[in-house]
C-alpha cells in the first residue's frame, strides 16, 4: 500500500459498530472526557473576569462568583484603559504582531525549505546521502536545550541577537519536517520526475511545478505542527531578543509574571486571548491535518 | 494611586521625548532593569539631568524584563562579552554571579566619590569586589517591624512596650488567645530577610568571611540553630504561620497581608511601598517600629534586599553613563525621588533628617501608617547590620530557599539535624 | 555564467543544491555548538578567564546529588507520561473513530484545544489551579470531599501530579491525532473479516487495532521519550522559576538552565548537556535496534 493511495481514495469510516447501550455509554465517556479537558480553559475565562488580582488572592477556579464579574480587564487588553479607567498603554499587540509576523514567515520559509530538503533526499541517489541522513536523525534525536549556550554565542557572532531572524533561522530547515516530508514523498512513484524531465523540466521546476504543488496534505498538517512551534515556542526567543518591542507574545506573556508593577489583568486576558488565532486556524484546517498525517507520519 | 502617578510619569516621559528628539547629539544610553517604577524613575532622572547637563544630554532607552530572564541574560551577555545594555539594575541575591571571574564592570569608585561619605557604608560593600565598588545602591533597606495595631490592641497589646523575641511570642499568645483566626508573624520559605535579622543580632553570619577571596559557609552553628528553633516552635504554637507564597513579597504573600489576619511583618523599609500600592485595605491600621532584638541593646535593623546599577564595560560612553546613574541615584533630588516615589529609605543617610522632606503630611506613604517611617529609622540609624553576599551566597540560598526552609518550617523536621544536612549539601555544592 | 548554470542543474549537482539548506544549519547551529560545548565541558569558564580542567566537569557530575535527583525527575516524568499518554489517546482514538459514534468532529475539536495553548499559558492555568489558596480548583475539590486544603506545589506527590495533569492535558488531543492517522490506514477489509468471523470489540482491538498500530505507538513512544527528557519550560512556569521545593520540579534541562545560565557555570553546564545528549542518543538507539523506527524531534 503507498501513502498515495491513502491520501487520494478516502477510506470509509471503520466498520466497528457498536450495541446501543455501548453508543451511549461512549457518548457519554466521551462527553465526560471533553468537559474534563476544558475545565482548565473554562477556570480561565472566568477568571478574565475577574481580574488578575483575584486570580492571585484565590487562585483559579471553577466557581462563577458573577459579582465579581466586569469586562474591565479585557477593556484594558483592548484599549489600553485600566480597570481604575486610566490609560496605561501595555505592548500586547506589538507582541501578538510579532508573534503573528514570526509565525506566517517560519511557517512558510521551514515548511518550503524542508520539502526542497526532503525531495533531494528522498528522490536522488548521492554520494554522502546515507551520512547527511544519519545527521538529520542525530539532531532530530538531541534536545536543542544542551546546545543553547554555544547557539546563543553563535547568533551573537552572526549578528542574529535581538533580531526575528535570529530566532527563526537555525529552525527553518526543520528536521522533523525534513523526515516527515522525506516519509510523505517515498510513497510518490519515482515515474513523476523522469516524465518531468521528458516534458523539458530542471532538476529545479520538477521540484517546483510537479512535486510540490501535490504536497499539499503534508504541507497542511506539518504548517499546524511547525505554526504551533513557533507561535509557542519561549526558551530560544527569549534567549535571542532583548528589546520589549521585538518580543513575541510567550515572552510577553512571561514578563508580566514579574511581581513588581501592575500585569495581572493583561496577563490573564491576554494568555486567553494568545489561544484564540491558531485555534481559529485549526478549526479551518483540522480536516486536512488529519488527512496529511494519515500519508506521511507513520508507516509499518 | 499608583496609577495616576505612572500616568503622570508616563507624560513627563512623553514630554521628555519631545526634548530629547529635539537635543541635538543626545548620546542613546541603553539600561535594563525587572521594575517598572524603576524605569519610569530613571526616565524622570535622564529629564532632570538633561536640564542640569545641556552639554552632556542622554537619550535614555529603558527596558523591563522579567526578574529571571533580565539576569539571566545580562550574565550571559558578561560571560560572552556582547549584548550587554550600557547599564543595569542587578539585585543583591544575584550581584556575586555578575561579579564571577574578572567583572565585566565599570569600577565606580571615583564616580562615588563626592557622595560616599554620607552613604550607608554596608550598602556599598554589597555591590564590592575587594575595594571596587561595581553597584550604585538604590537604598538601604532597613528592616522593621510594622504592626497591625488595631489587631493588637482588640487582643489588648501595646505593641510598643515589645522588645525582645519573648515579648513578641507572648503578645502572640495574648493575640491567639483573642482571635484564633489571627497571626502574630509569618515563617518564609522561600527568602531569609528574619532568619538573617536574627542571626545579625547574635553577631553571626552564614558563612565565614575571614578570607574573603574563599568564603566557607557556617550553617550548623548554634546562633543559625536558636534562629530556627525559635521560629519553628511559633510556626508548630500557631503564632505564625507559613507565608502564603513563601513571604509577604508574593502576590499572595500581600494578598494575605491585606485579608488582616497578620498582625506583625518583619520586613526591610521597602515593603512599605507594598503596603501602599498593593495592600490598599490595611491603611490606616499599621505601625512602623523598631523590630524585637533577643536581648535589649542588640542591633534591631539589618539592611535587606536591594539593587545595585552598574555600568557594563561595554558601554561606549562610560563616563557619561556613570556619571548619568550616580547623579540619579545618589544625588540630593534623585534621593527625594527615591522616598518620593518609590517610598524608599534612601542611602544617603543625610536625607533623613531633613524634615520638610521626610515628615511631609502629604506623602502617600507617610498617609498610610500611623507614624512616621523615619522616626523608627534613625532610631536605629546606628543598628543597621547587613550580611555580606558572596560568590557562595547564590548557592546557599538556592539551599535554603529550596529545601532548608521548607524542611524546617513546612514539615516541621528538627532543625539540627537539618542545619547539618545544609551544611554538607552547601559544601558539596561549592564550586 | 552558462558553465556555472549548467554545473548547478545537472542531475549530479542538483542533490546537492537540495540538502544544501540543511547541511548549512547542521554545520552552523549543530555541529559548531556541539564541538564548542565539547571543548567547554573541559573547561571552568568565568567572564573574563578561561581555563583547562580536565574530567573536574565530569567527575563532579557524577558525585552531584542534586544532578542524581534531576535525573530521576526526568525520568520518572518520562516514564508516568509515556505510561498515560500512550495506552489512552491510542483507546480513545480507537473508540472515537468507530462508526457509530456522535459528534466525533466536535470531541476531537475540543480535545485539541489544549495542544494549541502555549507552555507559558498552560504554566499559569495549571499554577493557579494548584494554588495554595483554599479557594483555589483543586483545593476546592479536596473541599467537596472534606479534605483540607494542601500546598499543592510545595509537596512532591501533588506536584508532580500538577505536572503530569498538565503534560497530558496539553497531549492527550495532539496523541490521540496521531492515533486517527495510523487508524485510518488500517483496512477495513479486516474488520469485515472479523465480523464475519463474530469478534467482539474487544477482540477486534487486541487482534486488529493494537497489532497493526504498532508503528504509531513506536512513533508516539518515541517523541514522548523525546519530550519528557527534555521537560524544563512546564516545571519552569508552573513553580514560578527554576527553584522548585527540594527540588521537586528541577529536571536535567533545569540543572543545565540553572548551572548554564543562573550561575554562569558554562563549562560544567556543557558537562550536564553532554551527559544528555549521550542518555537521548543512547535511548534512541536502542530503540533503534529494538523496532527499526525513529522518532521525531519537536521544533523549539
Amino acid at each position: 500500500m503507498t501513502t498515495l493511495e491513502t491520501k487520494t481514495s478516502r477510506m470509509p469510516k471503520s466498520k466497528r459498530d457498536y450495541s446501543p447501550a455501548a453508543r451511549i455509554f461512549l457518548l457519554l465517556f466521551f462527553t465526560a472526557l471533553a468537559i474534563l479537558v476544558m475545565i482548565p480553559l473554562i477556570a480561565m475565562v472566568l477568571g478574565t473576569f475577574k481580574g488578575g488580582a483575584e486570580m492571585w488572592r484565590s487562585g483559579l477556579n471553577l466557581k462563577p462568583e458573577f459579582q465579581m464579574w466586569s469586562l474591565d480587564y479585557w477593556r484594558y487588553l483592548f484599549t489600553g484603559i485600566t480597570v481604575d479607567g486610566e490609560l496605561l498603554p501595555h505592548k500586547y499587540f506589538t507582541w501578538f504582531g510579532n508573534s503573528l509576523m514570526i509565525t506566517v514567515i517560519q511557517t512558510v520559509l521551514s515548511l518550503f525549505i524542508s520539502a526542497f530538503v526532503a525531495y533531494g533526499f528522498e528522490m536522488y541517489h548521492f554520494k554522502g546521502k546515507n551520512a547527511i541522513f544519519l545527521c538529520v536523525l542525530m539532531e532530530m534525536m538531541i534536545p536543542f536545550e544542551i546546545l543553547m549556550l554555544p547557539m546563543y554565542v553563535q547568533a551573537n557572532a552572526m549578528g542574529l541577537l535581538d533580531n526575528m531572524w535570529g530566532i527563526m533561522l537555525p529552525f527553518l530547515a526543520s528536521v522533523s519536517a525534513i523526515f516527515f516530508f522525506k516519509q510523505y514523498l517515498s510513497g510518490l512513484p519515482k515515474d513523476l520526475l523522469d516524465a518531468g524531465r521528458v516534458d523539458g523540466c530542471n532538476e529545479y521546476s520538477i521540484f517546483f511545478r510537479i512535486i510540490l504543488p501535490i504536497m499539499g496534505p503534508a504541507m497542511s498538517s506539518m504548517a499546524v505542527l511547525v505554526g504551533m512551534g513557533a507561535w509557542n515556542s519561549l526558551l530560544w526567543p527569549m534567549l535571542v531578543l532583548t528589546s520589549m518591542d521585538k518580543y513575541t507574545l510567550p515572552i510577553g506573556l512571561n514578563t508580566l509574571f514579574t511581581p513588581y508593577g501592575n500585569n495581572y489583568d493583561l496577563l490573564i486576558c491576554g494568555s486567553c486571548f494568545a489561544i484564540l488565532p491558531i485555534l481559529l486556524i485549526y478549526i479551518f484546517a483540522q480536516k486536512f491535518i488529519v488527512e496529511g498525517m494519515t500519508a506521511g507520519a507513520v508507516k509499518g | 494611586m499608583k496609577r495616576t502617578l505612572s500616568l503622570l510619569i508616563a507624560l513627563v516621559m512623553v514630554l521628555g521625548m519631545c526634548s530629547f528628539a529635539s537635543a541635538e547629539g543626545a548620546t542613546k544610553l541603553t539600561l535594563w532593569t525587572f521594575i517598572d517604577q524603576h524605569a519610569t524613575f530613571y526616565n524622570t532622572m535622564a529629564e532632570e539631568w538633561n536640564k542640569a547637563n545641556p552639554d552632556r544630554q542622554v537619550e535614555l532607552e529603558a527596558t523591563v524584563l522579567g526578574y529571571d530572564d533580565m539576569h539571566n541574560k545580562f550574565k550571559i551577555a558578561l560571560q560572552s562579552g556582547v549584548g550587554a545594555p550600557d547599564m543595569c539594575d542587578v539585585e543583591l541575591g544575584q550581584f556575586p554571579n555578575v561579579l564571577l571571574g574578572e567583572p565585566q564592570l565599570v569600577v565606580l569608585n571615583d564616580y562615588m566619590a563626592p557622595y560616599i561619605d554620607t552613604i550607608v557604608p554596608s550598602r556599598l560593600s554589597i555591590y564590592s569586589k575587594g575595594d571596587n565598588h561595581y553597584g550604585v545602591p538604590t537604598h538601604v533597606g532597613a528592616t522593621v517591624a510594622f504592626y497591625n495595631v488595631e489587631l493588637l490592641e482588640a487582643a489588648g497589646v501595646d505593641y510598643k512596650t515589645i522588645v525582645t523575641w519573648d515579648d513578641w511570642a507572648e503578645a502572640g499568645r495574648k493575640l491567639k488567645a483573642a482571635n484564633p483566626e489571627a497571626y502574630m508573624g509569618n515563617a518564609e520559605t522561600t527568602t531569609s530577610w528574619q532568619t538573617n535579622l536574627m542571626l545579625t543580632q547574635q553577631g553571626a553570619d552564614v558563612q565565614d568571611n575571614s578570607n574573603p577571596d574563599d568564603p566557607k559557609p557556617t550553617v550548623n552553628t548554634p546562633e543559625l540553630l536558636k534562629a530556627v528553633t525559635m521560629q519553628q516552635e511559633w510556626v508548630k504554637e500557631g503564632l505564625s504561620m507559613v507565608c502564603p507564597g513563601g513571604q509577604v513579597d508574593t502576590e499572595q504573600g500581600k494578598a494575605w497581608v491585606n485579608t488582616g489576619v497578620c498582625a506583625t511583618v518583619i520586613m526591610p523599609e521597602w515593603y512599605m511601598s507594598r503596603f501602599v500600592d498593593e495592600i490598599p485595605d490595611m491603611a490606616g491600621k499599621y505601625a512602623i517600629a523598631p523590630a524585637p532584638v533577643f536581648e535589649a541593646g542588640q542591633p534591631r535593623s539589618i539592611g535587606g534586599g536591594g539593587t545595585g546599577t552598574v555600568v557594563s564595560l561595554t558601554c561606549p560612553d562610560k563616563d557619561l553613563a556613570a556619571d548619568f546613574i550616580v547623579y540619579a541615584k545618589l544625588s540630593e533630588f534623585g534621593e527625594q525621588m527615591i522616598w518620593n516615589v518609590m517610598g524608599f529609605d534612601p542611602v544617603n543617610t543625610a536625607v533623613w533628617d531633613d524634615q520638610e522632606l521626610t515628615h511631609n503630611p502629604e506623602n502617600k506613604f507617610n498617609k498610610y501608617f500611623l507614624t512616621n517611617v523615619f522616626d523608627t529609622l534613625n532610631e536605629v540609624k546606628d543598628e543597621i547590620m547587613y550580611i555580606p553576599s558572596t560568590s557562595i551566597s547564590p548557592t546557599m540560598n538556592t539551599y535554603f530557599n529550596t529545601t532548608l526552609w521548607n524542611n524546617l518550617y513546612i514539615d516541621l523536621l528538627d532543625p539540627a539535624e537539618e542545619l547539618q544536612l545544609a551544611q554538607d549539601a552547601i559544601e558539596a555544592d561549592i564550586f | 555564467m552558462q558553465k556555472v548554470k549548467r554545473i548547478l542543474y545537472s542531475q549530479k549537482i542538483a542533490p546537492y543544491v537540495f540538502v544544501l539548506p540543511f547541511v548549512l544549519t547542521f554545520l552552523v547551529f549543530f555541529l559548531y555548538p556541539l564541538t564548542t560545548t565539547i571543548k567547554m565541558s573541559f573547561q571552568d569558564i568565568l567572564p573574563g578567564q578561561e581555563q583547562w580542567v580536565g574530567l573536574k566537569n565530569y567527575q563532579r557530575l557524577l558525585t552531584d546529588k542534586v544532578f542524581g535527583q534531576a535525573v530521576f525527575n526526568s525520568l520518572r516524568y518520562m516514564v508516568i507520561t509515556c505510561a498515560l499518554l500512550i495506552p489512552f489517546p491510542m483507546l480513545f482514538a480507537y473508540m472515537i473513530s468507530s462508526r457509530s459514534m456522535k459528534f466525533a468532529g466536535a470531541f476531537k475539536s475540543i480535545y485539541f484545544v489544549p495542544v494549541l495553548s502555549s507552555v507559558v499559558v498552560a504554566g499559569l492555568i495549571f499554577r493557579m489551579m494548584f494554588a495554595e489558596q483554599p479557594d483555589a480548583m483543586m483545593n476546592s475539590l479536596l473541599a467537596l470531599f472534606g479534605q483540607p486544603a494542601i500546598w499543592w506545589l510545595k509537596l512532591e506527590y501533588p506536584s508532580l501530579l500538577a505536572l503530569v495533569l498538565l503534560c497530558c492535558w496539553r497531549w492527550t488531543g495532539m496523541n490521540m491525532l496521531y492515533y486517527l492517522a495510523g487508524i485510518k490506514s488500517i483496512p477495513t477489509e479486516l474488520y469485515e473479516a472479523a465480523d464475519i468471523d463474530g469478534a467482539s470489540a474487544v477482540q477486534k482491538f487486541t487482534k486488529i487495532g493494537w497489532p497493526l498500530l504498532k508503528p504509531t505507538t513506536i512513533y508516539v513512544l518515541t517523541i514522548s521519550i523525546y519530550a519528557g527528557l527534555a521537560m524544563f519550560t512546564e516545571s519552569y512556569m508552573v513553580f514560578g522559576n527554576n527553584a522548585s521545593p527540594h527540588n521537586y520540579g528541577l529536571t536535567i534541562v533545569g540543572y543545565l538552565y540553572r548551572y548554564g545560565f543562573e550561575k554562569l557555570r558554562m563549562g560544567y553546564a556543557s558537562a550536564v548537556g553532554l551527559a544528555l545528549l549521550v542518555g537521548a542518543l543512547a535511548l534512541n538507539l536502542v530503540q533503534l535496534r529494538l523496532t527499526g523506527t525513529i522518532g521525531k524531534r519537536g521544533d523549539k
